[in-house]
């Protein structure tokens, strides 16, 4: 091999060389059942867990995890042994085997759906180099080392390295919607070298016949960084994200690219991304573990008590009485109460709950059919219904405490339209949607009429703005602002055109800026096309050009961009755009309309919607002169010193002085439109008291400004951010849990704000410094507790899983989180609940996610109702079952004083088996699936009932503590009453057993009939049926003619006729019943007295609230004025202007006079840069593994600098 | 048409069920209906306390315990504590008439009936009349399952081997002169037991006893199975009263069964007033474990023998509903005033 590694890449040990597939198969990762060996994963998706081969050992080693599945398994196996056999082994075998089966089957089906899904994701194809050519071949077969060949639009298959695309410069577009949720286009563009020499043959050939080889760093996560080195002819060349073509991208506008795969399948940087499959499991169900736990150590406990006891028999009693003396043979009475330990745990063991575990399930696959079937959250716009994709964490539904929510896509439509402006002082188009609180009325019931665009030839339609008078305005020529207006629209951009059908179609870094392009074309101001240094614009039909003499792109600093134009007319001018406060201190002085244009700012605010200032400057030739000068200084100065520190803030002072001295040309309004009602969903979470957390990727201003229009934070609440929010964190005494209590405390450091009524906002940097401090998470997590709503912007999806870490590790609460992309599958991964919305494109986050919507709106319901039923319904559920079990076996343990602890069964033993499995399972089914407390309605109109499930009322503690107690004395009562009536009688031990067997089923069952509160015609029939059903099979399996089959297992024939005709068996049954149930009956009497004050407590409630809400007053104030601005959210295009790279038509020659911003084209991706200076130094950081994206924040310009750190 | 139905293909069907709203009858209790139920249950269950509690104070109960080793003027059962059989009797005076039909049963205490290991110590399949299982009878039977020259037992086990063979008669005195009260031995078991559940052996050569050729009687047992009962040749084998008695197992140590009724000749109107001696075959050793050997003598009614207990239970339970309704009355009246405003 040619070289050493370089020193300074010392990892970089990835090694792939193109069109080597001998090379990479052979050493190609394989795997036999737990074992793997190889290094290159082949890009087949296996989601799957079972194959044929391994299903039945790898379903039985999961199955048997389960504590409670093992123990009984060892149960069965003590139940063979015959000195220990309280019960036959048939009794408990039948109910475990019903168990395994249902819940094998269960994931053999939900395995078979991900075999699907990986199925199809497999078999897409894709063009491969072969000898023979491309060839058309499955995403399974393609390997780390092959070329591939994507064409337009097409879903990129693996990581690849981009070697050359159709485009000029080998630059490519590719949409990663399904990474990072952002919709705007993002350009990769292919090394020079490889660009060139493949271009100069024939394609095919030259790739075939290319032998580069790529040194990079081992698959890693980092969706957003790559080093590596091309080594090719002798070269070295360094490899970073720009080259770099990731997995699940879509190439856009481009016609064909060509590319060598570096990772695949599992080793791409998405599906490393993806994070491990952690199963989740609910708060409810470990509480039940613990409970199931503790029941059984307090059963091991009894259990020993009980053996003591028999020992104690056996000592003192059984000498002396000649036929027990005999039975123990001559074992010592030691021996013998160690074989009645066991004997008792086998006795006993019904009172742990396993057939719980199954049922348990089913009720929560039918729950979530519920949720599936629900026509309120059916979206017909798209055909989807709700989906719920897991199925065990429905109960969690009703407890979450913190939603974290995406922004983009989850909460805004990411459709930006111009909605309003204001020109010269006149506001135009219309005020609606500017309540948040109102909800959206549809375009189409709108009351103005569309505008006739017909006299425009461009129109493309998606204008959503009414106002004739504009339109008058400007075709009659009679307002100079307006067409100056939307001249400096349709000329200060970055968006490039692309014509289809004859009508030019804009790609944007920023959507914002493609409304704004987009509207001065509908309204007749259309941006045609853009060479390197001109600008085509169509006005009103006349066609007229621009030649561009500057443009100085957005930063987050800046907050502006301008460009110099030399008018057709031969006058220069300056258009800038920007936010409010950075243009208005820019203008001239005394500039016209300003006081009106501030106006129209404070109510375009109060829309929430995103304001622009439009501004522009008549440049004199001299100026002009004098500023070519000082720009060609600065290009030179750049020429001898490649990162001269002065050379920047020299052309920031010297753009800072061009842009001076501005006359105001009007304001621009751009509705980042909301989802269908996403204010009211949040308002009715916020008051289910559901804390409600943004984490966008978006810039801060955005995500406030979209905070406010969602009703995430009052239109008076405070920010409180950056500084404040650091003092609060790290001043010296703030312990954070002192100031719970007293609650002003905490405010001390600014004493103007109120906990209820802020909001903390925190960008990803600042996040960054908060989870590398351990005690500033929890302070931070609690003192936003104590706020109304917390935004984090600027986040990356692993800090978006970090913050919901974060949250669970600090509280106990439940984590919901909520996304569209595949920027939000990790968060969706780590919380407790993960909701995925049904994307415009994509579905990455729907397959990782818990529960799919169609609308952020159904969460509402979701949570609300399905969460509140779910919830209620299960704990009620876990706690019938748990006292029907717990009160039917722990009868014998009081039983055993009276039988001399010989672990004599009171039940007949296929009672005891068909007991929780037949007699007592249907009625507390019904109860599971249809009980509702509240109805749906109820449940969203007072959404306060909500709390009762986070509080865990239901199945908390004291409820537990409650059911245990309960059912320990109903089994007590269960054994007593019948031997107190037994004592004075003739009757024998199996009519005591039907007794006790008939009241145990009367009680589970009266128990059900009392906690029902919702009865349907399936709750009686369930009722009815198991009596039914108890009565036959009792008969059934006393009959003779099954003991006359086999007189050993049948043993009770005749007993329950005997029985059933003696009244005083009816008289005991009726006064156990009653008399088991009287503490139910009696807290359900209890309860029902109390109501009435409770609900009365839940309306005043609610009544306070609302005046609370309607007593503020309704104001947002010039001093809060949001202003926010559309810098691109990805890099933009403005250095490929200027560059001219991006440009087909450029017809510029390369070396033309030096030109303020651009150079060689390529060499220019390697020159420092005004506004992304840091872009490359940053990568030559090291920096430890996750946090790259983080320290990216930390240089300024960044902004815009890199694309990569962005999202 | 096609097409739009395609477009709404996921969309969920629109039926009570799924849609969760099915016709539900939801009891709106308040206190108004809850109190008073109390109160309805509670006297629904001291009605039934009481009507029981006066039953039973109608049934008479004569019960005397005949233990060895006790002195007592009642019995002479004192002079068998050593002797292995030996007969004793027990005298009882009626001063009023015992109302027929008169059910005599014998009770034991302190013994252990329900204990499992005694319990088990059994073989169906021989009790069936399986007479497989005569030669090779089942394992539970240890230690009674072969004798000490290997031989299989039938009926083998604990439970027929320690069978109550204690035997009696009563005779009331009249003039000085003893009078047998016949006692009526058929029916006292179940007669599903006896009918359905225990089967003799088929008879071989129209004999019991040879179908039995080959085992052994239990060990304690003075006659073999088949010849239990010498006065009547149909009550042996396994369908012999008092053993079926003696094999239904008892719920608690402490119990009694049924041994004899009274329902033939001049008494079956009950036993009249007079002098009574009841002679025993005293044969049952209970001194060893303390227990007590007991009779009773008994008459019935629909609710079975003299059972104060579950009167006294039902009188409690309903009390206690009566209490809660009070507490409910007071917290409810408590609470209520500040609701009714609104």
């Amino acid at each position: 091999m040619y070289f050493l590694l370089p020193s300074l890449c010392l990892d970089i040990t990835w090694e792939v060389r193109a069109n080597s597939g001998q090379f990479h198969r052979q050493l190609q990762r394989k795997s036999f059942l737990f074992f793997q060996w190889g290094r290159y994963a082949d890009n087949t998706m296996r989601s799957h867990k079972y194959t044929l081969l391994n299903f039945l050992p790898y379903t039985l080693y999961e199955q048997f995890q389960r504590f409670a599945n093992f123990f009984f398994l060892l149960i069965v196996v003590m139940q063979c042994v015959p000195a220990i056999a309280t019960i036959p082994w048939y009794i408990t075998v039948f109910p475990l085997l019903l168990v395994l089966s249902v819940r094998a089957l269960k994931d053999l089906v939900s395995d078979q759906g991900r075999r699907r899904s990986d199925k199809q994701i497999n078999s897409r194809s894709c063009d491969l180099l072969t000898s023979g050519g491309f060839q058309t071949v499955q995403w399974r077969n393609v390997c780390v080392g092959d070329v591939l060949r994507i064409h337009k639009d097409q879903i990129i298959p693996a990581d690849l390295l981009l070697l050359y695309s159709t485009e000029p410069h080998s630059l490519c577009y590719v949409e990663t919607a399904d990474i990072d949720g952002e919709t705007n286009l993002k350009f990769r563009q292919a090394l020079a070298s490889t660009h060139t020499t493949l271009a100069s043959g024939s394609l095919e050939q030259s790739l075939s016949s290319f032998n580069g080889i790529v040194f990079c760093e081992e698959p890693n996560s980092h969706l957003y960084s790559f080093r590596g080195e091309l080594r090719w002819q002798e070269q070295t060349q360094r490899l970073d994200t720009e080259h770099i073509l990731l997995r699940g991208t879509v190439l856009r506008n481009t016609d064909l690219a060509y590319g060598l795969t570096i990772y695949a399948g599992a080793d791409t940087k998405i599906m490393k991304n993806c994070g491990k499959v952690i199963v989740k499991t609910t708060q409810v169900e470990r509480i039940l573990n613990r409970v199931v736990l503790g029941i059984m150590v307090f059963v091991l406990l009894v259990d020993l008590l009980l053996a003591v006891g028999s020992g104690v028999f056996e000592l003192q009693v059984s000498p002396h009485v000649e036929v027990l003396a005999a039975l123990g043979g001559d074992s010592s009475a030691a021996y013998r109460a160690f074989l009645t330990f066991w004997g008792y745990i086998i006795l006993l063991s019904p009172a742990i709950p396993m057939s719980m575990y199954i049922t348990f399930e089913v009720i929560k696959v039918i729950q979530c059919f519920f949720i599936n079937w629900d026509l309120q959250m059916y979206h017909a716009d798209n055909n989807k219904p709700a989906h719920a994709r897991t199925t065990t964490l429905n109960e969690e539904l009703g407890q979450v405490g913190h939603l974290l929510s995406d922004k983009t896509g989850t909460l805004t439509q990411n459709r930006l339209l111009f909605r309003q402006c204001c020109i010269a002082g006149h506001v135009y188009g219309h005020t609606q949607n500017n309540h948040p609180l109102e909800p959206l009325p549809h375009p189409t019931v709108s009351i103005s009429q569309p505008l006739d665009l017909s006299w425009n030839r461009f129109s493309c339609g998606g204008l959503q703005f009414w106002d004739q008078r504009l339109v008058e305005r400007l075709v009659k020529e009679r307002c100079p602002q307006s067409r100056e207006f939307f001249t400096a629209l349709a000329l200060c951009h970055t968006v490039m055109t692309q014509w289809k059908e004859g009508a030019p179609h804009y790609q944007a870094a920023s959507p914002d800026e493609e409304a704004l392009v987009g509207a001065a074309r509908e309204l007749g101001w259309v941006f045609l096309s853009r060479t390197r240094d001109s600008l085509t614009v169509s006005q009103l039909g006349h066609t007229y050009q621009y030649q561009l003499l500057m443009l100085v792109d957005f930063t987050s600093q800046r907050r502006r961009m301008s460009v110099l134009v030399r008018e057709p007319g031969g006058d220069l001018k300056l258009y800038c755009k920007g936010a409010d406060i950075v243009i208005l201190e820019r203008l001239q002085k005394d500039c016209p309309h300003r006081e009106s244009s501030e106006r129209a700012l404070d109510l375009f605010a109060q829309g929430c919607l995103r304001t622009l200032c439009v501004a522009v400057r008549c440049v004199s030739e001299a100026q002009w002169g004098a500023w070519r000068q000082a720009l060609e200084a600065c290009q030179a100065l750049e020429a001898c010193q490649a990162e001269a520190p002065g050379r920047e803030a020299r052309l920031e002072e010297l753009h800072n002085c061009m842009e001076q001295e501005l006359t105001l040309l009007g304001v621009t309004a751009i509705e980042d439109r909301l989802q269908d009602g996403v204010p009211e969903t949040i308002a009715t979470l916020k008051q289910a008291g559901i804390k409600v957390w943004v984490l966008t990727g978006d810039k801060t201003e955005t995500a406030v400004n979209v905070g406010y229009a969602c009703s995430l934070m009052d239109p008076d609440s405070s920010l409180l951010q950056g500084d404040q929010l650091r003092q609060l964190l790290q001043s010296s005494d703030p312990d954070v849990r002192i100031h719970q209590n007293k609650k002003s405390e905490i405010w001390s450091t600014d004493k103007k704000m109120l906990g209820d009524n802020t909001t903390i906002v925190i960008n990803g940097l600042e996040l960054a410094e908060l989870l590398a401090v351990p005690e500033w998470g929890s302070r931070f997590v609690a003192l936003a507790n104590q706020c109304q709503s917390v935004l984090c912007c600027r986040v990356t999806p692993g800090q978006k899983a970090e913050v919901v870490q974060l949250v669970r590790r600090h509280t106990s609460s439940v984590t919901l989180a909520i996304g569209d992309g595949a920027n939000d599958v990790n968060m969706i991964k780590t919380s407790h609940v993960g909701v995925g919305l049904y994307g415009v494109e994509g579905s990455q986050a729907v397959q990782n996610a818990d529960f799919a919507l169609a609308q952020f709106r159904f969460l509402g319901r979701l949570l609300l109702v399905h969460g509140h039923w779910s919830n209620q319904r299960v704990c009620l559920f876990l706690r019938v079952f748990l006292f029907k079990t717990t009160s039917f076996a722990l009868v014998h343990v009081w039983y055993s004083f009276f039988s001399g602890f010989s672990s004599q069964s009171v039940y007949e033993s296929w009672f005891i088996s068909l007991y929780t499995v037949m007699y007592t399972s249907m009625p507390v089914q019904c109860l599971a699936i249809f009980e509702q407390d509240v109805s749906a309605e109820g449940c969203v109109r007072w959404p306060e009932v909500y709390q009762k499930g986070r509080r865990m009322e239901h199945f908390g503690p004291r409820a537990l503590a409650g059911t245990l107690l309960y059912s320990l004395y109903s089994s007590l009562v269960l054994c007593l009453l019948p031997l107190g009536v037994f004592q004075h009688l003739a009757l024998d031990l199996q009519t005591l057993a039907v007794t006790i067997g008939t009241a145990a089923m009367f009680t589970a069952t009266a128990e059900v009939v009392i906690e029902t509160k919702y009865w349907t015609k399936y709750n009686l029939a369930a009722v009815i049926l198991s009596l039914f059903l108890y009565f036959l099979s009792t008969l059934i399996l006393h009959s003779p003619r099954l003991h006359s089959i086999s007189p050993k297992h049948y043993i009770f024939p005749g007993v329950s006729i005997n029985a059933f005709g003696e009244p005083v068996v009816w008289l005991t049954v009726l006064l156990t019943t009653c008399a088991a149930i009287l503490p139910s009956m009696a807290m359900q009497a209890f309860n029902v007295v109390l109501t009435r004050s409770n609900t009365h407590r839940i309306h005043s409630q609610r009544n306070s609230e609302l005046s609370r809400v309607n007593g503020t007053p309704f104001h947002r104030g010039a001093a809060r004025r949001r202003s926010s601005y559309a810098v691109s959210q990805g890099k933009g295009f403005g250095r490929l202007i200027t560059s001219g790279a991006g440009l087909r038509t450029a017809a510029a020659p390369r070396q033309s006079t030096p030109h303020p911003a651009g150079t060689d084209s390529i060499k220019e991706h390697h020159l420092p840069h005004p506004a992304g200076t840091d872009s490359i130094k940053e990568h030559h950081l090291p920096h430890p593994a996750g946090t790259d994206s983080i320290k990216a924040h930390h240089l300024p310009g960044n902004a815009h600098g890199e694309g990569s750190d962005r999202l | 048409m096609k097409k739009k139905e395609e477009e709404t293909s996921n969309r969920p069907d629109n039926t009570a069920f799924t849609q969760q709203r099915l016709p539900a009858w939801q009891p709106m209790l308040s206190a108004g209906i809850v109190i008073p139920g109390f109160v309805v249950i509670g006297l629904a269950f001291i009605g039934v306390g009481v009507a029981l509690f006066v039953t039973s104070q109608s049934i008479q109960v004569l019960e005397r315990d005949y233990t060895a080793g006790d002195e007592s003027s009642d019995h002479n059962c004192s002079l068998c504590v050593n002797e292995a059989s030996c007969l004793c009797a027990v005298h009882f005076t009626l001063v009023q008439q015992f109302e027929g039909p008169v059910f005599f049963y014998y009770g034991l205490s302190n013994y252990f009936q329900n204990h499992r290991k005694y319990g088990v110590s059994r073989d169906d399949y021989q009790l069936s009349g399986d007479t497989s299982y005569f030669t090779d009878p089942q394992d539970y039977c240890v230690p009674y399952q072969y004798d000490s020259k290997n031989r299989p037992i039938v009926p083998c086990g604990s439970v027929a081997n320690s069978i109550f063979n204690d035997t009696f008669k009563l005779y009331q005195i009249v003039g000085g002169q003893r009078k047998q009260v016949p006692f009526d031995g058929k029916g006292i078991s179940w007669w599903t037991d006896y009918n359905l559940k225990y089967r003799n052996p088929s008879l071989v050569d129209g004999s019991l006893a040879k179908a039995f050729n080959g085992t052994v009687k239990p060990v304690n047992w003075p006659r073999a199975v088949y010849e239990l009962d010498t006065s009547d040749a149909s009550n042996n084998g396994f369908l012999n009263q008092d053993f079926l008695v003696w094999m239904r197992r008892a719920a608690l140590p402490d119990f009694r069964k049924l041994y004899r009724r009274i329902t033939e000749g001049e008494y079956e109107k009950g036993l009249p007033v007079g002098n009574y001696s009841l002679e025993i075959n005293y044969n049952y050793p209970v001194r060893g474990f303390g227990g007590r050997k007991k009779v009773f003598f008994s008459n019935v009614t629909w609710m079975g023998g003299k059972n104060q207990f579950l009167g006294i239970a039902y009188l409690v339970i309903g009390s206690l509903c009566i209490f809660m309704s009070l507490v409910m009355l007071i917290v409810y009246a408590k609470y209520r005033f500040p609701d009714e405003d609104s």
